[in-house]
This record gives structure tokens, C-alpha cells and sequence, in this order.
């Protein structure tokens, strides 16, 4: 579990984040969603201890993370960029990290072989693809069996493999009942990875809901309708306060006015109608109009 | 499973043998030492009735020392700015979130390796120096004082600590080789014309590269008074741990 309440980071003039509140609950993937500078790594910087708030605090599993004792048991951390020396193999690297807590060397040679890197254990990490880093990275945050895992941007220079693999991952790792929050800027991956969502804009805390809701709640739905009578169906339709695109001659697409209300109006003037889809709006265009607001 | 300093010191102990880079500069600093020891009283006993003394032997087999004094120093540094430059260190204080003890850790090993590998270098520079006096008038190798051969190894590795402070503390790289060569070269030379003729000595047997050098001299009737290596090996260790209580505080003040 993260417990983050009021957390506020300046850098001088400029505020990065800005009085942020929530909850990475476990049992679930959290998303963590905005735009660049929104202040998401920052905020995971401060959870994790790197950066010192300003004011306010973050907790993770009831403490502040630098005050537990085995800190790599408690959270495991992928932050985005880089985090190893080029000169040290994949296993050394981890080593590195493992022997800090008394990890023993088999969970090294388990992580690796988690992230399917074990192949290449022991070349140099300065050789490694953009992917092949992430996936070392990825085990490094696995390598203490965390409760809490927190990855920045994981899927950033990953092959569909790659991708699918992460996915898998944190699904699992969420039904294993640890806490899993995940940042990403790709919406179409958040839709199917992540059951809770936390949205940021500007250091402000926009949204904090599940993916059902934030789609639900947003007016991006619209219904595609067709029908021989398009042109006076259209002319009603606008007059009833909704906004209408055609796409083809005899096909509009419909916002604002819901499925039924666009059914009663048609029936009200005996237009025909020949199809009447709702269409749900995809996270993108949820997370799209919340960013306009 | 908890984080100990032992356990940080077993991490930082694996992470720098770990690296071809230290090899490669202990190596070098060895063949750099030991052949200087060697071209020198090559160059000097060749010629006949060159004079052979305990304080002239010590000088010219430690001449080297001075040299690679530098490169540890700089060795040390990047200990320190390459976590920085990677991005490693994010990981690393991820893993020992009270910081300091990876700072000290890294000391440790540092001097861990290279006590050992300095007293073996300058043992050998006074062997190979030995190979080149004149016959019945070599000194026996265990008539020479310890005390010298200890502080000749140690100058370069208090050097090398200074340095793991000084990255600690300006972490980039370039910048902290610069303070470094500045604090410990430039500023000395400073001091002389600066400072009244008066108190100028005294203030310059008290740098880290003067104290250094005192911890392995032996009086050779030098104008310029050193101190006593006990004094000298005080100051210096003086001098390693401000440079690294003053990085301690960066490390724990400033977000990486």
C-alpha cells in the first residue's frame, strides 16, 4: 500500500507537484497517467525516498520507505532512464543490489530468468538494447520480492514480446496481492493493464477512479446512427442540442444526445432507422477531454 | 534480511572488483611506480661512484608516487561521479535509502584494495631499486625503515579517499576533477607567493599533497621542513575525513 498525503515538490519557482493525495491500494494495478512533466516521477521519486518533499508525505507500507530496514523487500523501483554502469554485467548489476540485503545469488539467476534475460547474464548492460535494459530494470525491481512495485514507464522500448510480458506480469503480480503502480503515456496499454487510475496534470491530482468509471463519466461516447431519412434526421438531431458528423451520406455520428434520445427522436418524427450503435469512448479520448477540462 | 553496512560493504566490494576499469588502473598505477623506481636508479647507479644513501634510495624508488597519487585521486572520484553519470546511483539509494552508508562503503573497499596493492607496488619499486646498486653497497631490504614503505602506500590511498569525498560532494564528473587538481596542485602553489614568507612554510606542510609526501620522506636536508610522518599521516587522515564528512552531508542533503 502507498499513502501519499499533500505531497508537494519545488524546484524554486517552478512547483512540480502540487499537493498530491491518494492510494496505491494491493490487489489491483493503479495506473498512473498524464502528460510529460505532469510530475509522475517526481512523485515516485518522492515515495521512494530520492527526492525530499517539499511538504506532505508519502508512505509506503505505513512508513516512510527510507526508515524500513529492508528497503528492496518493501518497494521495487524501475524509475525511467537508465540505472546501471556500463561496465557491469546484468548480473553483477543485480549482485550489486542483491548483496546490500543478504539477497541470496539463486534470486539473482531467478529475476533474470523471470525478465528472459538470463541469455545474456553476463555481458557487459553497456551492450544492451533499449529493451533488454528495461527488462534488467524490471528485475531489479523484482529482485526483493517486493510488496509495493512501482515502475516508470516500463513498456518504453519494449517489443510486442516485451510489452505482453510486462502485461502478464503486473496482472500477476496484482492477483498475488501486491501493490502495483505503473506510469504510462500509452493509453491503449493502460485500457488493458490497469484496474485503477490515477490521473495528474500539472502537480494536481485530475482523477482518481477505475478505468470503467473515467470512460463512463467522461461525454466522449457517441452513437453512430443510419438512416435513409440522414438529412432531416440530422436537421432534428441539431436542434435537439447534439453534435452531428457525417461520415457518409447516410450515416451520422452522434454526441452529446444518448442512444435513447436520439431512438425518441426519430421515432417522434417517424424517421427509419436502420442501426443505432453506442459507441464507448476509448480511455484515450476519456483521458483527452479530462486533459481539455 | 535487513541492510547492514557489512552487507553494503560486501555490495560495494563486488560492484568495484567487478569492473575491468580498476584492474586496468591499479595495473598501471604499479607499472607506473615500479618503472619509474626502476628507469631512476638505473639512471643514477650507471654511473660510477653515484652515492648511495637511505634517503636518496627511498626519494628515487617513490618518485612515482606522486604521480599516481593523482591518478587514484581521480580513480576515487569517479567512484563516486560514475553512479551519478549512470544513473546507478537512484539504484543504488534505492536499495541503502540512508545513503551514507554506501559513501562510506565505498571508502572502505577502495582502501581495501588498494592497501594491499600499494604496499605490493612499493616493495617492489625498492627491490627493483635495490637490483640497480652497485654491488656490497646495497642496503638489505629489511634495514630499511617501515615506516617509509607504510606511508609511501599510504599517500596515494588517502589521495584516493580524498577523492571519494570530493566526488561525493560536487558529483559531475569534470567538475569535481577540476576542484580536485585545483585544491590539491593549483592552490598550494598559491600559497607561497600569497602568504607572508613567514607563515607560508607553515601553512604548506600542512596540504594533502605535501602531508602526503612527508608520510613517506625521510630527511634529506631539504630547506623546506615536512613534518614528522606521524604528523603527516594525522594530518592527512584529518584531511580524508573532512573530505568525507563534507560529502556525507552533500549525499544526505541534496536528491540525487
Amino acid at each position: 500500500m502507498i499513502e501519499v498525503d499533500g505531497l508537494t515538490k519545488r524546484f524554486g519557482d517552478a512547483i512540480a507537484v502540487d499537493g498530491l493525495s491518494f492510494t496505491v491500494r494491493p490487489g489491483q494495478v493503479t495506473g498512473f497517467l498524464g502528460p510529460n512533466g505532469a510530475g509522475k516521477s517526481t512523485t515516485m521519486r518522492m515515495i521512494i525516498g530520492l527526492d525530499r518533499p517539499t511538504s506532505g508525505t508519502a508512505l509506503v507500507d505505513g512508513l516512510p520507505y527510507r526508515r524500513h530496514t529492508a528497503p528492496l523487500r518493501v518497494a521495487g523501483v524501475m524509475l525511467e532512464g537508465r540505472a546501471l554502469h556500463r561496465g557491469r554485467t546484468a548480473r553483477a548489476h543485480l549482485l550489486g543490489l542483491a548483496r546490500t540485503h543478504g539477497i541470496p545469488a539463486g534470486r539473482v539467476d531467478e529475476v533474470l530468468t523471470e525478465a528472459g534475460i538470463a541469455d545474456v547474464a553476463d555481458r557487459r548492460a553497456g551492450g544492451f538494447s533499449l529493451g533488454m535494459g528495461q527488462r534488467l530494470g524490471v528485475a531489479a525491481a523484482l529482485l526483493g520480492d517486493p510488496a509495493v512495485v512501482i515502475l516508470d514507464e516500463p513498456v518504453n522500448g519494449l517489443d510486442p514480446d516485451g510489452v505482453l510480458w510486462i502485461r502478464t506480469m503486473l496482472k500477476e503480480l496484482a492477483a498475488r496481492g501486491r501493490t502495483v503502480l505503473v506510469s504510462s503515456h500509452l493509453m491503449s496499454e493502460m485500457a488493458v493493464t490497469a484496474d485503477h487510475l490515477l490521473v495528474v496534470s500539472r502537480g494536481r491530482l485530475l482523477a482518481d477512479t477505475t478505468v470503467d468509471e473515467l470512460i463512463e463519466r467522461s461525454g466522449a461516447g457517441r452513437c453512430l446512427v443510419r438512416s435513409p431519412d440522414a438529412d432531416r434526421l440530422h436537421e432534428a438531431l441539431a436542434a435537439g442540442g447534439a453534435t452531428v458528423t457525417r461520415p457518409e451520406p447516410d450515416v451520422l455520428e452522434v454526441s452529446v444526445l444518448s442512444g435513447p434520445e436520439i431512438g425518441a427522436t426519430a421515432a417522434a418524427h417517424g424517421f427509419v432507422l436502420h442501426e443505432l450503435t453506442p459507441r464507448r469512448a476509448s480511455l484515450e479520448q476519456a483521458y483527452m477531454e479530462l486533459m481539455a477540462a | 534480511m535487513r541492510v547492514t553496512f557489512a552487507r553494503v560493504s560486501r555490495a560495494e566490494w563486488g560492484k568495484l572488483t567487478a569492473l575491468r576499469s580498476t584492474w586496468v588502473v591499479f595495473a598501471a598505477a604499479a607499472l607506473i611506480t615500479v618503472g619509474l623506481a626502476g628507469a631512476i636508479n638505473w639512471n643514477v647507479y650507471r654511473q660510477p661512484g653515484a652515492e648511495v644513501s637511505e634517503p636518496l634510495l627511498l626519494a628515487q624508488s617513490f618518485l612515482g608516487i606522486d604521480v599516481i597519487s593523482l591518478v587514484l585521486g581521480v580513480f576515487g572520484i569517479l567512484l563516486i561521479t560514475g553512479e551519478y553519470s549512470s544513473g546507478l546511483i537512484r539504484a543504488t539509494f534505492a536499495a541503502v535509502p540512508r545513503r551514507a552508508p554506501v559513501l562510506w562503503a565505498k571508502a572502505l573497499v577502495l582502501a581495501a584494495v588498494a592497501v594491499p596493492v600499494m604496499l605490493a607496488v612499493c616493495a617492489a619499486s625498492l627491490a627493483v631499486a635495490e637490483f640497480f646498486v652497485p654491488d656490497g653497497q646495497r642496503i638489505p631490504l629489511g634495514d630499511l625503515p617501515v615506516g617509509a614503505l607504510l606511508g609511501a602506500a599510504a599517500a596515494p590511498v588517502s589521495l584516493a579517499l580524498i577523492g571519494v569525498g570530493f566526488g561525493a560532494m560536487l558529483r559531475h564528473t569534470a567538475a569535481a576533477i577540476t576542484v580536485y587538481v585545483l585544491a590539491m596542485l593549483v592552490l598550494p602553489a598559491l600559497i607561497q607567493p600569497a602568504l607572508p614568507e613567514s607563515v607560508a612554510d607553515d601553512v604548506l606542510r600542512y596540504v594533502p599533497v605535501a602531508a602526503a609526501q612527508a608520510m613517506y620522506s625521510v630527511d634529506t636536508g631539504n630547506p623546506f621542513e615536512m613534518l614528522t610522518p606521524g604528523t603527516a599521516a594525522l594530518v592527512m587522515t584529518g584531511w580524508v575525513a573532512a573530505a568525507l564528512v563534507g560529502g556525507t552531508a552533500v549525499v544526505l542533503r541534496r536528491d540525487p
